[in-house]
């Protein structure tokens, strides 16, 4: 059998064995080590134990649990609900500007937690609610929340981010800062979008027509702005390469603890073990995943797959945007039924080199593939945001929330083309910080 | 029904011991975090070296993950596709789990067996790590064989569970409120 076809099987294979509902990590765990029983005997089972250990045991993957810790902290505390609050004191006679408020509140709390689900439930119990209340159209109520969610994995400081500079050996500083001005990007076309949708369907909404003086507008200030300074500090002593990302990390969770004590008098031990419970399902979670696809990548290269896809895909001389379209179709596919995290360890070691064979920037391609991950989150069927959307609002019912999602999915198709024709979006920035090259 | 009623303190103890994991893992993961943050005073603000942190606080995670698998396994935490159970009529349903978790058993099976050789072989040859701190490798390896066993232990509960109708296949995920 060549390679290429027994590529094809483990392909087909993993979406099948997915498909019964397996869980994603013991899923791929089994594939692997199915495929390297079959075709490299029984004895290559004895490499197992020690590939799973070792695709675990590494000191950059220590920033995944703490920045998750980190988001947890945050998002037990009512510092989304103040943040919202702010903005919306700024900018409640605008059009649209609660739905403003909003989206501008999911993209500064997506650069606290990392996490998308986090930001949609921390803004979402807010935001739906009241917009819903002040007459806005539930499409829009909910799906602004569910796409400035999505921003959570974009703006740093973003897990999958993380996952992806350790599975392609990327740099995550660099992964970050490239991931900056593609998420003001896509903030800021949801928020013309709403504004949009605002006047066209004007009288609906009841403007908010009270005065908040300048003093109002400051209250909330101090107690959003440490956040805020803690983030800037992370991405700084990150670009600046003074910190790797676990120390960066650890830091920031424990500054978090800190500051959520002293700002929220959430110190309290019972709900300070709440947090850490939470942060540890989510951390096992991923984590078992990054060393299930560890044994994965393992089969795939020790069957010479990885390398003949790429020897195929470089025969078939394609031009590279036809390249490109494809790649991104298949990994808008993937998004729609895997977890970000599942789709970066699968795929990113073997896309990679495609990618940069044919010249495109790996840290580019990065922000392309982390927006890709962003629709999957809104879109069925498992869109995980629809369904904490779902959770906060359920009597809006998934369908609307769906439609409501779509003009936003749309945007986000609109934003990676942008990044196709300028791709100087996700590369200015890291080259004018850290210099040109990789 | 006294036998059925052993079998219910069975199963009641292995969610214990996977709960027990789960208190672990979470201090594992508060060790690393307060470690890190050690070492990063110890580095930039004493301008010290540091000689085991980075190492620990890598192994504290490794054993977080390993020993917080049964306890996420046992809160229905790690994430599937569940699309094609969610169309399906109750039986097929309950079979399908059946399939999907005996699959899951036997990578878990298979993970812990070859955990277990990689921890008996640095125990009885006395490996130590690679670093300048050098410490016996088996005790960094030992949530291998222990967090993964436990993992097999709580799927085979899970599938007599479900075999025995006493939970529903593809039930949602258990909130952290009700674990202690």
């Amino acid at each position: 059998m060549s390679p290429l076809s027994i590529g094809i099987l483990i392909g087909v294979t993993t979406i099948l064995v997915l498909a019964t509902g397996i869980p994603v990590a013991f899923g791929l765990a089994i594939v692997a080590m199915g495929f390297l029983v079959i075709f490299d005997g029984f004895f290559s089972l004895g490499f197992v134990g020690e590939l799973f250990f070792s695709g675990l045991a590494d000191f950059t993957l220590v920033s995944i649990p703490m920045f998750i810790a980190m988001g947890a902290a945050v998002a037990s505390s009512p510092a989304g609900g103040d943040l919202y609050g702010a903005l919306d004191r700024w900018l409640n006679r605008v059009p649209a500007g609660l739905a403003i408020s909003n989206i501008a509140a999911c993209a500064v709390f997506a650069a606290l937690s990392g996490s998308s689900p986090a930001t949609c439930a921390a803004i979402g119990k807010m935001g739906i609610p009241e917009m819903r209340k002040r007459g806005y159209p539930d499409g829009l109520a909910t799906g602004s929340i569910a796409a400035g969610g999505t921003l959570g994995i974009l703006i740093p400081p973003s897990v999958t981010m993380i996952v992806y500079g350790i599975s392609t050996g990327t740099s995550i500083g660099r992964l970050f800062i490239a991931g900056v001005l593609p998420g003001l990007m896509l903030t800021l076309m949801f928020i013309a979008w709403s504004m949009v949708y605002a006047t066209r369907s004007g009288s609906l909404m009841t403007r908010d027509r009270r005065i908040f003086s300048l003093r109002e507008k400051l209250e909330l200030a101090p107690r959003v702005l440490p956040f805020l300074l803690l983030v800037a500090g992370i991405l700084f002593v990150l670009y600046g390469g003074v910190a790797t990302p676990s120390e960066a990390a650890g830091v920031g969770a424990m500054m978090c603890f800190i500051l959520i004590a002293v700002i929220y008098r959430v110190w309290q031990p019972r709900r300070i073990w709440k947090i850490l419970k939470s942060s540890t399902r989510e951390s096992v979670m991923i984590m078992m995943i990054i060393g299930a696809a560890a044994l994965f990548s393992y089969t795939l290269s020790s069957l010479f797959v990885t390398q003949s896809i790429a020897e195929w895909i470089a025969a078939l001389e394609v031009n590279r945007w036809v390249l490109l379209g494809a790649i991104n179709i298949f990994l808008l596919v993937a998004g729609f039924f895997l977890p970000p995290v599942a789709v970066i360890v699968m795929t990113a070691p073997i896309l990679l080199p495609l990618i940069t064979q044919v010249g495109f920037d790996p840290y580019w391609f990065a922000v392309v593939l982390t927006i890709n991950m962003e629709i999957g989150l809104i879109t069925p069927p498992v869109g995980l945001n629809l369904y904490v959307i779902n959770g906060i609002a359920p009597d809006v019912g998934l369908p609307k929330i769906l439609a409501g999602a779509l003009p936003f999915v749309l945007l986000m198709v609109v934003g990676i083309l942008l990044l196709c024709v300028f791709p100087q979006i996700a590369t200015w920035l890291p080259d004018l910080l850290m210099g040109a090259g990789n | 029904m006294s036998d059925e009623h052993f079998i219910d303190v069975l199963i009641r103890g292995i969610h214990a011991l996977s709960r027990a994991c789960g208190t672990l893992a979470a201090l594992c993961l508060a060790s690393a975090c307060t470690v890190v943050c050690q070492m990063v005073v110890m580095r930039y603000v004493l301008g010290a070296s540091t000689i085991w942190q980075n190492e620990f606080v890598t192994f504290a995670i490794v054993a977080a993950t390993l020993l917080g698998s049964p306890y996420v396994l046992l809160t229905k935490g790690h994430v599937n596709v569940d699309l094609l159970p969610h169309y399906l009529a109750p039986a097929a349903k309950r079979w399908l789990a059946l399939f999907a978790s005996t699959l899951g058993w036997l990578a878990c099976a298979t993970l812990t067996w070859t955990g277990w050789q990689y921890f008996y072989e640095a125990w009885d040859a006395g490996w130590v790590t690679s670093s300048l701190w050098a410490p016996p490798l088996w005790i960094p390896l030992l949530p291998l064989p222990v967090g993964l066993g436990i993992l097999t232990l709580q799927y085979t509960a899970d599938i007599f569970c479900l075999a025995s109708r006493r939970e529903m296949p593809f039930g949602p995920p258990v909130t952290t409120d009700d674990a202690p």
